[in-house]
Protein backbone atom coordinates (compact mmCIF):
# COMPACT_ATOMS: atom_id res chain seq x y z
CA UNK A 1 0.00 0.00 0.00
CA UNK A 2 1.17 3.91 -1.04
CA UNK A 3 1.53 5.35 2.28
CA UNK A 4 2.65 8.93 2.55
CA UNK A 5 3.28 9.94 6.27
CA UNK A 6 6.00 8.49 8.41
CA UNK A 7 4.57 6.27 11.01
CA UNK A 8 5.56 7.21 14.33
CA UNK A 9 4.77 4.14 15.70
CA UNK A 10 7.68 4.00 18.35
CA UNK A 11 7.00 6.97 20.02
CA UNK A 12 3.40 7.09 20.38
CA UNK A 13 3.53 6.63 23.91
CA UNK A 14 5.71 9.09 24.64
CA UNK A 15 4.10 12.06 23.07
CA UNK A 16 1.21 14.08 23.97
CA UNK A 17 -0.69 16.82 21.94
CA UNK A 18 1.35 19.51 22.58
CA UNK A 19 4.65 17.65 21.30
CA UNK A 20 2.48 16.65 17.83
CA UNK A 21 1.12 20.24 17.59
CA UNK A 22 4.46 22.17 18.37
CA UNK A 23 6.01 19.44 15.81
CA UNK A 24 3.60 19.91 13.11
CA UNK A 25 3.74 23.85 13.08
CA UNK A 26 1.11 26.40 13.04
CA UNK A 27 -2.52 26.11 12.41
CA UNK A 28 -4.16 26.62 8.97
CA UNK A 29 -4.58 30.09 8.25
CA UNK A 30 -8.25 31.49 6.97
CA UNK A 31 -6.31 32.22 3.32
CA UNK A 32 -4.91 28.73 3.39
CA UNK A 33 -8.31 27.17 4.02
CA UNK A 34 -10.16 28.79 1.95
CA UNK A 35 -7.41 28.21 -1.19
CA UNK A 36 -8.19 24.84 -0.42
CA UNK A 37 -12.12 24.88 0.11
CA UNK A 38 -12.10 27.06 -3.67
CA UNK A 39 -9.36 24.08 -4.65
CA UNK A 40 -11.16 21.49 -3.47
CA UNK A 41 -14.80 22.19 -3.85
CA UNK A 42 -15.72 20.97 -0.11
CA UNK A 43 -18.66 18.76 -2.20
CA UNK A 44 -20.08 16.15 0.09
CA UNK A 45 -20.25 18.89 2.94
CA UNK A 46 -22.60 20.91 4.24
CA UNK A 47 -22.80 24.03 6.57
CA UNK A 48 -22.51 24.92 10.25
CA UNK A 49 -26.07 26.53 11.40
CA UNK A 50 -25.36 29.48 13.75
CA UNK A 51 -27.57 31.51 15.41
CA UNK A 52 -27.78 34.62 17.76
CA UNK A 53 -29.91 32.33 20.10
CA UNK A 54 -27.11 29.44 20.89
CA UNK A 55 -30.10 26.50 22.23
CA UNK A 56 -31.30 27.22 18.16
CA UNK A 57 -27.34 25.47 17.50
CA UNK A 58 -28.46 22.45 18.38
CA UNK A 59 -31.59 21.56 16.58
CA UNK A 60 -35.31 22.53 16.98
CA UNK A 61 -37.94 19.68 17.88
CA UNK A 62 -40.32 21.11 14.85
CA UNK A 63 -40.83 24.12 12.92
CA UNK B 1 -4.66 36.33 21.98
CA UNK B 2 -4.61 32.69 23.67
CA UNK B 3 -4.71 29.87 21.70
CA UNK B 4 -7.80 28.46 22.01
CA UNK B 5 -9.61 32.38 20.94
CA UNK B 6 -7.73 31.80 18.05
CA UNK B 7 -8.70 28.47 17.15
CA UNK B 8 -12.01 29.73 17.59
CA UNK B 9 -12.14 32.34 15.57
CA UNK B 10 -10.38 30.40 13.03
CA UNK B 11 -13.51 27.61 13.22
CA UNK B 12 -15.64 30.33 13.02
CA UNK B 13 -13.38 31.89 9.43
CA UNK B 14 -13.78 28.21 8.26
CA UNK B 15 -17.95 28.12 8.20
CA UNK B 16 -18.26 31.63 6.99
CA UNK B 17 -15.66 30.15 4.18
CA UNK B 18 -17.82 26.87 3.94
CA UNK B 19 -21.19 28.62 3.90
CA UNK B 20 -20.42 31.04 1.30
CA UNK B 21 -19.40 27.75 -0.63
CA UNK B 22 -22.25 26.17 -0.45
CA UNK B 23 -24.46 29.13 -1.10
CA UNK B 24 -23.24 28.68 -4.59
CA UNK B 25 -25.47 25.49 -4.58
CA UNK B 26 -28.19 27.56 -3.11
CA UNK B 27 -30.89 27.66 -6.04
CA UNK B 28 -30.35 23.40 -6.79
CA UNK B 29 -31.26 23.66 -3.04
CA UNK B 30 -35.26 25.47 -3.41
CA UNK B 31 -35.00 23.51 -6.82
CA UNK B 32 -34.71 19.98 -4.63
CA UNK B 33 -37.27 21.53 -1.93
CA UNK B 34 -39.89 22.27 -4.74
CA UNK B 35 -39.45 18.91 -6.64
CA UNK B 36 -40.01 17.34 -2.90
CA UNK B 37 -42.72 19.15 -1.75
CA UNK B 38 -45.64 16.76 -2.68
CA UNK B 39 -44.00 13.39 -1.27
CA UNK B 40 -42.88 15.90 2.08
CA UNK B 41 -47.30 16.62 2.49
CA UNK B 42 -47.50 13.03 2.21
CA UNK B 43 -44.95 11.32 3.42
CA UNK B 44 -44.06 10.88 7.60
CA UNK B 45 -41.59 13.96 9.46
CA UNK B 46 -39.19 12.27 11.06
CA UNK B 47 -40.95 13.38 14.39
CA UNK B 48 -43.15 10.52 14.12
CA UNK B 49 -39.99 8.45 14.59
CA UNK B 50 -39.45 8.91 18.99
CA UNK B 51 -43.95 8.63 18.73
CA UNK B 52 -43.24 5.03 17.72
CA UNK B 53 -40.51 4.42 20.20
CA UNK B 54 -42.52 2.05 22.47
CA UNK B 55 -42.45 1.63 26.52
CA UNK B 56 -39.89 5.00 25.91
CA UNK B 57 -37.55 5.27 28.61
CA UNK B 58 -35.19 8.15 27.76
CA UNK B 59 -32.39 6.74 30.31
CA UNK B 60 -32.39 2.97 28.93
CA UNK B 61 -32.09 3.77 24.78
CA UNK B 62 -29.20 3.96 23.00
CA UNK B 63 -27.76 4.21 20.02
CA UNK B 64 -24.94 3.38 17.31
CA UNK B 65 -23.73 5.79 15.09
CA UNK B 66 -22.34 4.54 12.28
CA UNK B 67 -19.67 6.17 10.04
CA UNK B 68 -17.58 5.34 7.18
CA UNK B 69 -14.09 6.40 8.85
CA UNK B 70 -11.38 4.07 8.23
CA UNK B 71 -11.34 2.20 11.99
CA UNK B 72 -14.38 0.57 10.50
CA UNK B 73 -12.27 -1.94 8.51
CA UNK B 74 -9.20 -1.38 10.58
CA UNK B 75 -10.83 -2.92 13.82
CA UNK B 76 -14.23 -4.83 12.01
CA UNK B 77 -16.69 -3.26 13.68
CA UNK B 78 -19.42 -3.82 11.51
CA UNK B 79 -18.53 -7.50 12.16
CA UNK B 80 -18.13 -7.12 15.94
CA UNK B 81 -21.84 -5.71 15.76
CA UNK B 82 -23.05 -8.26 13.52
CA UNK B 83 -21.91 -11.07 15.95
CA UNK B 84 -23.85 -9.05 19.19
CA UNK B 85 -26.85 -9.08 20.61
CA UNK B 86 -27.31 -5.13 20.96
CA UNK B 87 -31.12 -4.12 21.24
CA UNK B 88 -31.03 -0.32 20.69
CA UNK B 89 -31.00 1.98 17.71
CA UNK B 90 -28.48 1.55 14.55
CA UNK B 91 -28.47 4.55 12.96
CA UNK B 92 -26.15 4.99 9.68
CA UNK B 93 -24.83 7.66 7.80
CA UNK B 94 -25.86 7.11 3.93
CA UNK B 95 -21.71 6.27 2.92
CA UNK B 96 -21.79 3.23 4.83
CA UNK B 97 -25.56 1.86 4.29
CA UNK B 98 -24.70 -1.11 1.88
CA UNK B 99 -21.37 -1.87 4.12
CA UNK B 100 -23.23 -2.52 6.86
CA UNK B 101 -26.39 -4.53 5.54
CA UNK B 102 -23.32 -6.78 3.76
CA UNK B 103 -21.27 -7.44 6.94
CA UNK B 104 -24.70 -8.85 8.47
CA UNK B 105 -25.79 -4.84 10.62
CA UNK B 106 -29.64 -5.56 8.69
CA UNK B 107 -32.88 -4.65 10.25
CA UNK B 108 -33.84 -8.60 10.33
CA UNK B 109 -31.39 -8.57 13.32
CA UNK B 110 -31.51 -4.72 14.69
CA UNK B 111 -35.49 -3.53 14.11
CA UNK B 112 -34.41 -0.01 14.89
CA UNK B 113 -32.79 0.80 12.14
CA UNK B 114 -32.15 4.50 10.46
CA UNK B 115 -30.58 5.58 8.08
CA UNK B 116 -29.52 9.32 7.22
CA UNK B 117 -29.09 11.50 4.63
CA UNK B 118 -28.04 15.05 4.95
CA UNK B 119 -26.10 16.49 1.64
CA UNK B 120 -28.24 17.52 -1.22
CA UNK B 121 -26.60 16.58 -4.42
CA UNK B 122 -27.01 14.21 -7.18
CA UNK B 123 -23.83 11.93 -6.65
CA UNK B 124 -25.50 10.59 -2.45
CA UNK B 125 -27.37 8.30 -5.60
CA UNK B 126 -24.49 6.04 -5.09
CA UNK B 127 -25.11 5.51 -1.78
CA UNK B 128 -28.84 3.94 -2.15
CA UNK B 129 -27.98 2.08 -5.64
CA UNK B 130 -26.58 -1.31 -4.07
CA UNK B 131 -28.72 -4.63 -4.50
CA UNK B 132 -28.82 -5.65 -1.46
CA UNK B 133 -30.56 -1.86 -0.17
CA UNK B 134 -33.69 -4.01 -1.86
CA UNK B 135 -33.84 -6.69 0.37
CA UNK B 136 -33.97 -4.56 3.39
CA UNK B 137 -35.49 -1.58 2.15
CA UNK B 138 -38.78 -2.12 3.69
CA UNK B 139 -37.42 -2.72 7.46
CA UNK B 140 -35.02 0.75 6.97
CA UNK B 141 -36.60 4.30 8.23
CA UNK B 142 -34.99 6.49 6.21
CA UNK B 143 -34.48 10.27 7.59
CA UNK B 144 -33.66 12.76 4.49
CA UNK B 145 -33.36 16.47 3.97
CA UNK B 146 -36.16 18.75 2.82
CA UNK B 147 -33.54 19.41 -0.07
CA UNK B 148 -32.32 15.88 -0.95
CA UNK B 149 -31.82 15.87 -4.40
CA UNK B 150 -35.48 13.92 -5.71
CA UNK B 151 -33.38 11.28 -7.58
CA UNK B 152 -31.92 10.22 -4.26
CA UNK B 153 -34.99 9.64 -2.19
CA UNK B 154 -36.57 8.33 -5.59
CA UNK B 155 -33.80 5.87 -5.53
CA UNK B 156 -34.69 5.00 -1.48
CA UNK B 157 -38.36 4.99 -2.33
CA UNK B 158 -37.88 2.20 -5.04
CA UNK B 159 -36.01 0.56 -2.55
CA UNK B 160 -38.92 0.57 -0.06
CA UNK B 161 -37.14 2.60 2.57
CA UNK B 162 -39.78 4.33 4.43
CA UNK B 163 -39.17 8.01 3.84
CA UNK B 164 -39.52 10.37 7.00
CA UNK B 165 -38.45 14.47 6.27
CA UNK B 166 -36.46 16.94 8.59
CA UNK B 167 -35.41 20.40 7.96
CA UNK B 168 -31.58 20.85 7.85
CA UNK B 169 -30.71 24.46 9.91
CA UNK B 170 -28.64 26.96 7.89
CA UNK B 171 -30.79 30.30 7.78
CA UNK B 172 -33.41 29.77 10.29
CA UNK B 173 -31.64 32.61 12.34
CA UNK B 174 -33.13 35.60 9.16
CA UNK B 175 -36.42 35.58 9.79
CA UNK B 176 -39.69 35.18 8.25
CA UNK B 177 -38.18 35.27 5.11
CA UNK B 178 -35.59 32.70 5.42
CA UNK B 179 -35.65 29.78 3.38
CA UNK B 180 -36.18 27.16 6.46
CA UNK B 181 -39.03 29.02 7.77
CA UNK B 182 -40.49 29.49 4.06
CA UNK B 183 -39.82 25.80 3.29
CA UNK B 184 -41.64 25.15 6.88
CA UNK B 185 -44.37 27.37 6.22
CA UNK B 186 -45.07 25.73 2.59
CA UNK B 187 -44.94 22.17 4.29
CA UNK B 188 -48.07 23.37 6.47
CA UNK B 189 -50.18 24.68 3.57
CA UNK B 190 -52.14 21.52 3.54
CA UNK B 191 -52.05 20.38 6.97
CA UNK B 192 -50.81 22.95 9.59
CA UNK B 193 -49.57 20.12 12.15
CA UNK B 194 -47.68 18.57 9.61
CA UNK B 195 -44.47 20.36 11.51
CA UNK B 196 -40.78 18.45 10.60
CA UNK B 197 -37.90 18.51 13.28
CA UNK B 198 -35.15 21.18 12.58
CA UNK B 199 -31.47 19.56 13.02
CA UNK B 200 -27.75 20.74 13.42
CA UNK B 201 -26.19 18.87 10.82
CA UNK B 202 -22.74 19.79 11.82
CA UNK B 203 -21.82 19.30 7.89
CA UNK B 204 -22.08 16.29 7.37
CA UNK B 205 -24.05 13.00 7.54
CA UNK B 206 -21.93 11.67 10.55
CA UNK B 207 -22.64 14.40 13.09
CA UNK B 208 -26.11 14.77 11.63
CA UNK B 209 -26.71 11.22 13.30
CA UNK B 210 -25.60 11.81 16.37
CA UNK B 211 -27.80 14.91 16.68
CA UNK B 212 -31.02 12.75 15.30
CA UNK B 213 -29.97 10.07 17.97
CA UNK B 214 -30.46 12.12 20.77
CA UNK B 215 -32.81 14.76 19.47
CA UNK B 216 -35.46 13.13 17.70
CA UNK B 217 -34.95 9.53 18.89
CA UNK B 218 -34.16 10.43 22.41
CA UNK B 219 -31.31 8.51 23.33
CA UNK B 220 -29.71 9.33 26.17
CA UNK B 221 -26.09 7.34 25.39
CA UNK B 222 -24.92 8.12 22.11
CA UNK B 223 -21.75 5.54 20.35
CA UNK B 224 -19.74 6.82 17.95
CA UNK B 225 -18.34 4.07 15.34
CA UNK B 226 -16.42 4.96 12.08
CA UNK B 227 -16.46 9.01 12.95
CA UNK B 228 -12.80 9.43 12.62
CA UNK B 229 -13.29 12.83 11.38
CA UNK B 230 -9.69 12.42 10.07
CA UNK B 231 -7.57 10.07 8.04
CA UNK B 232 -5.61 6.90 9.42
CA UNK B 233 -1.34 7.40 9.33
CA UNK B 234 -0.84 4.84 6.89
CA UNK B 235 -4.06 5.76 4.33
CA UNK B 236 -2.68 5.71 0.83
CA UNK B 237 -1.65 9.61 -0.39
CA UNK B 238 -4.79 9.67 -2.67
CA UNK B 239 -7.47 9.04 -0.44
CA UNK B 240 -6.01 11.67 1.72
CA UNK B 241 -6.08 14.06 -0.52
CA UNK B 242 -9.18 13.71 -2.06
CA UNK B 243 -11.38 13.18 1.21
CA UNK B 244 -12.91 10.16 -0.55
CA UNK B 245 -13.93 11.42 -3.21
CA UNK B 246 -11.63 11.14 -5.98
CA UNK B 247 -14.10 11.96 -8.49
CA UNK B 248 -15.54 15.42 -6.68
CA UNK B 249 -12.29 16.97 -5.80
CA UNK B 250 -10.05 18.56 -7.68
CA UNK B 251 -6.32 17.83 -8.32
CA UNK B 252 -5.46 21.50 -7.19
CA UNK B 253 -3.84 20.82 -3.99
CA UNK B 254 0.16 21.22 -4.89
CA UNK B 255 1.43 18.06 -2.25
CA UNK B 256 5.30 19.87 -2.47
CA UNK B 257 4.10 23.33 -1.45
CA UNK B 258 5.18 24.71 1.89
CA UNK B 259 1.52 25.00 3.02
CA UNK B 260 1.25 20.93 2.60
CA UNK B 261 1.60 20.12 6.45
CA UNK B 262 -0.40 22.57 7.65
CA UNK B 263 -3.32 21.59 5.00
CA UNK B 264 -2.79 18.04 6.56
CA UNK B 265 -2.38 18.59 10.24
CA UNK B 266 -1.43 15.27 12.69
CA UNK B 267 -3.23 15.12 15.91
CA UNK B 268 -2.24 12.79 18.80
CA UNK B 269 -5.82 10.94 20.26
CA UNK B 270 -4.47 10.51 23.73
CA UNK B 271 -7.43 8.54 24.54
CA UNK B 272 -7.19 5.71 21.81
CA UNK B 273 -2.93 6.27 21.74
CA UNK B 274 -2.85 7.07 18.49
CA UNK B 275 -2.25 9.43 15.63
CA UNK B 276 -4.97 10.64 12.82
CA UNK B 277 -4.42 13.17 10.14
CA UNK B 278 -6.96 15.90 9.67
CA UNK B 279 -7.47 17.39 6.06
CA UNK B 280 -8.87 20.76 6.32
CA UNK B 281 -12.49 19.74 5.89
CA UNK B 282 -12.13 17.11 9.13
CA UNK B 283 -10.87 19.79 11.09
CA UNK B 284 -13.64 21.95 10.12
CA UNK B 285 -15.91 18.49 10.96
CA UNK B 286 -14.22 17.30 14.18
CA UNK B 287 -14.29 21.15 15.87
CA UNK B 288 -17.55 21.41 14.91
CA UNK B 289 -18.91 18.48 16.17
CA UNK B 290 -16.24 18.39 19.51
CA UNK B 291 -18.27 21.86 20.43
CA UNK B 292 -21.51 20.26 20.35
CA UNK B 293 -20.89 17.34 22.23
CA UNK B 294 -19.39 19.65 24.87
CA UNK B 295 -22.77 21.90 24.40
CA UNK B 296 -25.09 18.88 25.15
CA UNK B 297 -27.46 18.17 27.63
CA UNK B 298 -26.45 16.51 30.49
CA UNK B 299 -28.35 13.83 29.94
CA UNK B 300 -26.78 12.36 27.03
CA UNK B 301 -23.35 10.27 27.07
CA UNK B 302 -21.78 10.31 24.03
CA UNK B 303 -19.41 7.40 23.40
CA UNK B 304 -16.40 7.05 20.91
CA UNK B 305 -15.62 3.62 20.70
CA UNK B 306 -14.20 4.11 16.67
CA UNK B 307 -10.61 3.52 18.25
CA UNK B 308 -9.01 6.14 16.40
CA UNK B 309 -9.57 9.40 14.71
CA UNK B 310 -9.82 13.34 16.01
CA UNK B 311 -12.79 13.11 18.12
CA UNK B 312 -11.61 13.38 21.71
CA UNK B 313 -12.42 15.49 24.56
CA UNK B 314 -15.20 17.64 26.83
CA UNK B 315 -17.82 15.34 27.85
CA UNK B 316 -16.29 12.28 25.44
CA UNK B 317 -16.06 9.36 27.16
CA UNK B 318 -14.06 6.95 25.08
CA UNK B 319 -13.88 3.22 25.19
CA UNK B 320 -12.92 0.11 22.91
CA UNK B 321 -16.51 -1.08 20.47
CA UNK B 322 -16.03 -4.44 22.31
CA UNK B 323 -16.27 -2.86 25.29
CA UNK B 324 -18.86 -1.13 24.67
CA UNK B 325 -21.09 -3.97 22.84
CA UNK B 326 -20.34 -6.04 26.36
CA UNK B 327 -21.93 -2.72 28.97
CA UNK B 328 -24.84 -2.19 26.51
CA UNK B 329 -26.14 -5.72 24.70
CA UNK B 330 -28.58 -6.25 26.93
Amino acid sequence: MKTNFKKEENIISKINEKEITDSEGEDLTQKEFEEYIAKSGAKGSFMVYRSNNKDDELGLDEI
Amino acid sequence: MSSNSSSKELQSSMEDIIKKKQYENFDSWVTNFASNLPNIWNENSAKKLNLKIQNFEKEKNSAIVIGRGPSINKFEHLKLLAESNYQGNIVCSDGILSNALKAGVTPDKFPKFFVVTIDPYPFVKKHYEDEIIKSYGSKIKGIFTVITNPEVVEKARDAEIQIHWLHSLFDYNEGKKSFNNLSALMIRAKNIEHKLPAIQTGGNAGTAAWFISWQILKCSTVALIGINHGHEEDDPLETIIYHNNKEELSEGVDRDSITFQKLYKKVYNPDFNCICILDPLYQFYSEALKEFISRSPDWLTTINATEGGSIFGDRIKSMKFKNFLEKYEI
